[in-house]
């Protein structure tokens, strides 16, 4: 569906709207079964067969933590959050996770293994290039360690890496972050823009700050080499892998990011994140202790360390009034991901998970 | 089975093992509760499969969704089962069309390249796939060998030759189905070692074990359903290990070991069970003896 056609097919069927979010699931499921046995709707879930609730709206009610808000209201809401935290985000992170959140970031990198290519045939290179979009990437932790991964680990130079968010504040950490720790060539394999994970058609490359002499360049795909504020887009199949990291919780319509990120990656492309999620699985002690922890001690590190209760009382409200592992597989298989075994992995039960989804073959 | 007091001795099988298969499930399903509910592509089903996902979804919907936007799942897996069932269609395999596109294009790279990460690239390329669609296949390299083992087993049933179904000729079948990848093998029982594959495999083992057994028509219904099954994978399982270091003709080594290993276990058997004739009649023998002095037992 194009841009254009959205509003135009939100006017015309305003009551499906209710009915779908309302439906009881078991109709749901008879209807499904009819799109599903036709290969064609498979094949293009983001496209005509968009469901209306998959599609952004700026009126619709959402949550933001344990409020009720506006999908618009939220996205200014967490706006600000990020804007107030940017800065002691790493320091923060560290203590509310007893830097936990180290090991879960790295384990999930090492498993997506960027830039690995097989041997293949001797005498011929078998690397082949990759494009990764690191989304609410702000502090580039997953972007970093990409490349890493990519560059040093797996020897290939031929990986570029996009970080994307939708908050300037954390790109900006971000980017001092990138010429502090980054080599030349990784920093020349890495661009920032600042994007909607929504609707990634509209785009905008990070304006550069006046102090840095960065020399950051723009991959071909995302961003014309003139400097801002041109907005472009991120064109459909051009993405190996969509990562985000403690970031989808916070988005304001995640059917609808799901559906872009299916637009964005190539066939065979993967989508992967790493969320916080249920953790019930060390069972009923550890999952009390976890919640004393999270609802008594970090909104008042919060207050003590970054200054901001509001902020840090919103991230634990919306960790809880996140969908769980199997609830969030399922919208990730229903915006035409494929998933393998149980399309997750709980990581210190359950406190974080990794979901995985590939995006199939046109078929 | 095809004389009536074969399918007699079939009808009694199945009913007495329920009970049996009642006892297993809790332990298949405390390993692959995850499983129970993947969701995966709608498909016509057997009806007794819809009424399985349905059930499923009603139970979903006694759940308050925290997103009025999430859809239910469509399809339910059910869980692999452990033994193999007279009543039901066997369950379908662990993995999907998307994953069996990678698995055999990667297995036909294992020769070469052993169980890894680098034949599964190079079966996602040939596949149509990317390097990183690999990502898909939750356990890397363990998927590979997991697909060798099931594709293996579920072979089984068709390589069965009516007139020789015994134990011996069935499980010396699926030892030579490992002859393509066997200078691989060792290299895949390390991985099947590590502690996070280690119940997968002793599941997949335990699997094989049934089938065979299943296939070569054993009908035990005592607790000696138990005991065969376990010997059975002991003995596979070291002979299998005595394979990746034969290098004879044809295996005939492995073959030689596979035969005394047997004999062993049937002598064994065979010991505990005079031993437990005995064990009887010297207790209802000493039994009488007292009640003929007068004790009242």
């Amino acid at each position: 569906m194009t841009m254009a056609a959205r509003p135009a097919l939100r006017r015309a069927i305003p009551s499906l709207r209710s009915s779908t979010t309302h439906q009881s699931p078991q109709i749901q499921h008879s209807l499904r079964s009819f799109s599903c046995s036709s290969p064609a709707c498979r094949a293009s879930p983001a496209g005509s067969t968009t469901p209306d609730y998959a599609t952004p709206d700026p009126s619709r009610p959402t949550h933001f933590g344990f409020e009720t808000v506006t999908e618009a209201e939220k996205r200014e809401r967490v706006a600000g959050v990020f804007r107030s935290v940017a800065e002691s985000y790493d320091k923060m992170n560290d203590l509310m996770s007893f830097g936990w959140h180290r090991v879960w970031k790295d384990h999930f990198v090492a498993g997506l293994n960027p830039g690995f290519s097989p041997l293949g045939t001797p005498g011929s290179d078998p690397r082949s290039p990759q494009h990764i979009l690191d989304i609410a990437g702000g502090t580039g932790d997953i972007a970093f360690r990409m490349l890493h991964t990519a560059h040093v680990v797996n020897g290939n130079p031929d990986v570029t890496v996009t970080i994307s968010d939708i908050n300037p504040a954390m790109l900006s950490v971000g980017r001092q972050r990138a010429q502090q720790q980054l080599t030349a060539s990784q920093l020349a394999a890495t661009s920032f823009v600042e994007a909607n994970a929504e609707d990634l058609t509209q785009t905008k490359p990070l304006a550069p700050d006046s102090h840095s002499h960065s020399t950051i360049t723009t991959t071909a795909t995302t961003i014309p080499t003139t400097n801002p504020p041109i907005s472009s887009s991120i064109p459909d199949n051009s993405v190996d892998l969509y990562t985000v990291a403690f970031g989808i919780r916070n988005f304001s319509n995640i059917p609808a990011a799901l559906r872009e990120a299916y637009r964005v990656l190539k066939p065979g492309g993967v989508f992967a994140c790493l969320e916080f999620s249920k953790a019930d699985r060390y069972g009923p002690v550890f999952n009390t202790i976890y919640k004393q922890w999270s609802f008594g001690a970090i909104p008042l590190i919060g207050q003590l360390v970054a200054g901001d209760r509001d902020s840090y009382q919103y991230l634990v409200e919306s960790i809880e009034r996140f969908p769980s592992q199997g609830e969030f597989r399922d919208m990730i298989v229903d915006a035409g991901f494929v998933v393998g075994g149980t399309g997750y992995e709980n990581l210190t039960g359950g406190v974080a998970a990794i979901h995985k989804g590939m995006k199939p073959r046109a078929q | 089975m095809s004389s009536t007091a074969g399918a007699v001795t079939g009808q009694i099988a199945r009913c007495v093992q329920r009970p049996a298969a009642a006892r297993l499930a809790p332990i298949a399903s405390r390993t692959t509760t995850a499983t129970n509910l993947v969701t995966v592509h709608c498909r016509p089903a057997a009806s007794g499969r819809r009424t399985l996902s349905s059930a499923c979804l009603l139970l979903r919907t006694t759940q308050s969704p925290r997103l009025s936007t999430t859809t239910p799942t469509t399809r339910t897996i059910p869980t692999c089962r452990a033994y193999h069932s007279y009543d039901h269609p066997p369950p379908p395999g662990p993995f999907s069309e998307t994953e069996q596109a990678i698995l055999s294009a990667a297995y036909k790279h294992v020769p070469e390249y052993g169980f890894s990460e680098e034949a599964l690239a190079l079966g996602a390329r040939d596949a149509g796939y990317l390097d990183i669609s690999t990502n898909l296949l939750p356990e890397g390299a363990f998927s590979l060998i997991r697909w060798h083992l099931v594709t293996q087993r579920e072979a089984l049933a068709s390589r069965v030759d009516s007139n020789n179904n015994s134990v011996e000729a069935l499980t010396w079948e699926r030892l030579l189905g490992n002859k393509d990848v066997i200078r691989r093998w060792q290299e895949a029982l390390a991985i099947m070692a590590q502690p996070s594959h280690v119940p997968a495999s002793l599941k997949e083992l335990a699997m094989l074990a049934d089938e065979i057994l299943y296939l070569s028509g054993d009908t035990s219904v005592d607790p000696s359903w138990y005991t065969k099954r376990a010997s059975l994978s002991a003995v596979y399982a070291s002979a299998e290990l005595f394979m990746t270091n034969d290098f004879s003709e044809g295996f005939q080594d492995t073959r030689a070991f596979l035969k005394r290993r047997l004999n062993e276990s049937a002598e064994v058997r065979g010991v505990l069970r005079s031993v437990g004739e005995w064990v009887t009649f010297t207790a209802s023998a000493g039994v009488n003896v007292l009640r003929s002095k007068g004790v009242r037992i």
